[in-house]
């Protein structure tokens, strides 16, 4: 009984300290970027969507889906310009970065939403992994 | 007293790396969360959870186990996650999945594959033990 209550202090301290790293740690992962995930068929069924490419430079000139435009963290600023150029404000947005394990899709839909009040936007499941498996795009 | 010690020095190490581990989870936790997510066994927002809590109940552990205090709750703790660790790399390693360790932070031991992290959580359950059994014995002596 000691061990189980004793167990359930720590627990209850990492618990209580998580949440406060949630709200201060500069490089908390955010709960509600998982809302915007859509599977790739849900996608097809919105119709006509602008696609952007989360992934690095690298990935992106190495192949990437047709009318995609690269939007990534490390180049926002610049990048940022290219979009609001292309982008019609009334076409949905949706963003993939390379596999459903990569945030980098959730980081830049949440960004776009905050910096620019983008409303309908969507993170595709899966990423580009799910886009070469649909056969959408061919390995880069 | 000699066990004795042998067995505070083994549980000293489990609970140095437990804190080291967590320390590097804690410095950059979406990258945490992204491993996590490697294993394609829990879905966004439970990994967004983990990602919060395990670097500090790893770190917590870790102290406990070190300074000795909490001694029987740090031990269950620190058995339970090596257990769930385990589980989660042999799974990974079953499915022929490419997981990302994450065991002390962003990309670490993807490149070695998971032989060497189950080995390492292997023997930290061996550590365990060995501050368990130890204790036992000079508890058993001294009375």
């Amino acid at each position: 009984m000691k061990t189980v209550k004793e167990g359930l202090i720590i627990l209850a301290i990492s618990v209580v300290s998580g949440a406060v790293a949630f709200f201060v740690h500069p490089k908390a992962p955010s709960f509600s970027a998982g809302d915007l995930e859509l599977e790739l068929e849900q996608i097809d069924d919105l119709g006509p969507v602008f696609w952007v490419d989360a992934r690095s430079d690298e990935y992106f000139e190495r192949g990437h889906l047709d009318g995609a435009i690269s939007l990534n963290v490390e180049r926002w600023e610049e990048l940022l310009l290219g979009f609001l150029d292309s982008w019609p404000p009334d076409m949905t947005v949706v963003i993939y970065c390379s596999s459903q394990a990569c945030l980098r899709s959730h980081e830049v839909a949440e960004r776009l939403q905050d910096e620019l009040g983008v409303e309908e936007i969507y993170v595709l499941k899966g990423g580009w992994e799910r886009l070469l498996e649909a056969g959408r795009v061919s390995e880069g | 007293m000699t066990m004795k010690w042998i067995g505070r020095i083994a549980e000293g190490l489990v609970g140095a790396v437990f804190f080291w581990a967590g320390f590097l989870k804690l410095l950059d936790p979406q990258a945490f969360a992204s491993s996590i997510l490697t294993y394609e066994v829990f879905g966004y927002q439970v990994a967004v959870i983990c990602a919060l809590v395990v670097p500090y109940l790893e770190i917590l552990t870790g102290v406990c186990l070190i300074l000795g205090v909490l001694k029987s709750g740090s031990r269950l703790v620190a058995f339970g996650m090596l257990v769930v660790f385990v589980l989660l790399l042999a799974q990974a390693a079953i499915r022929g999945l490419d997981a990302d360790c994450g065991c002390f932070g962003e990309r670490s031991g993807a490149e070695s594959g998971y032989a060497w992290p189950i080995a390492r959580d292997a023997l930290m359950l061996v550590g365990l033990a060995f501050g368990l059994v130890f204790e036992r014995l000079t508890r058993d002596t001294e009375t």
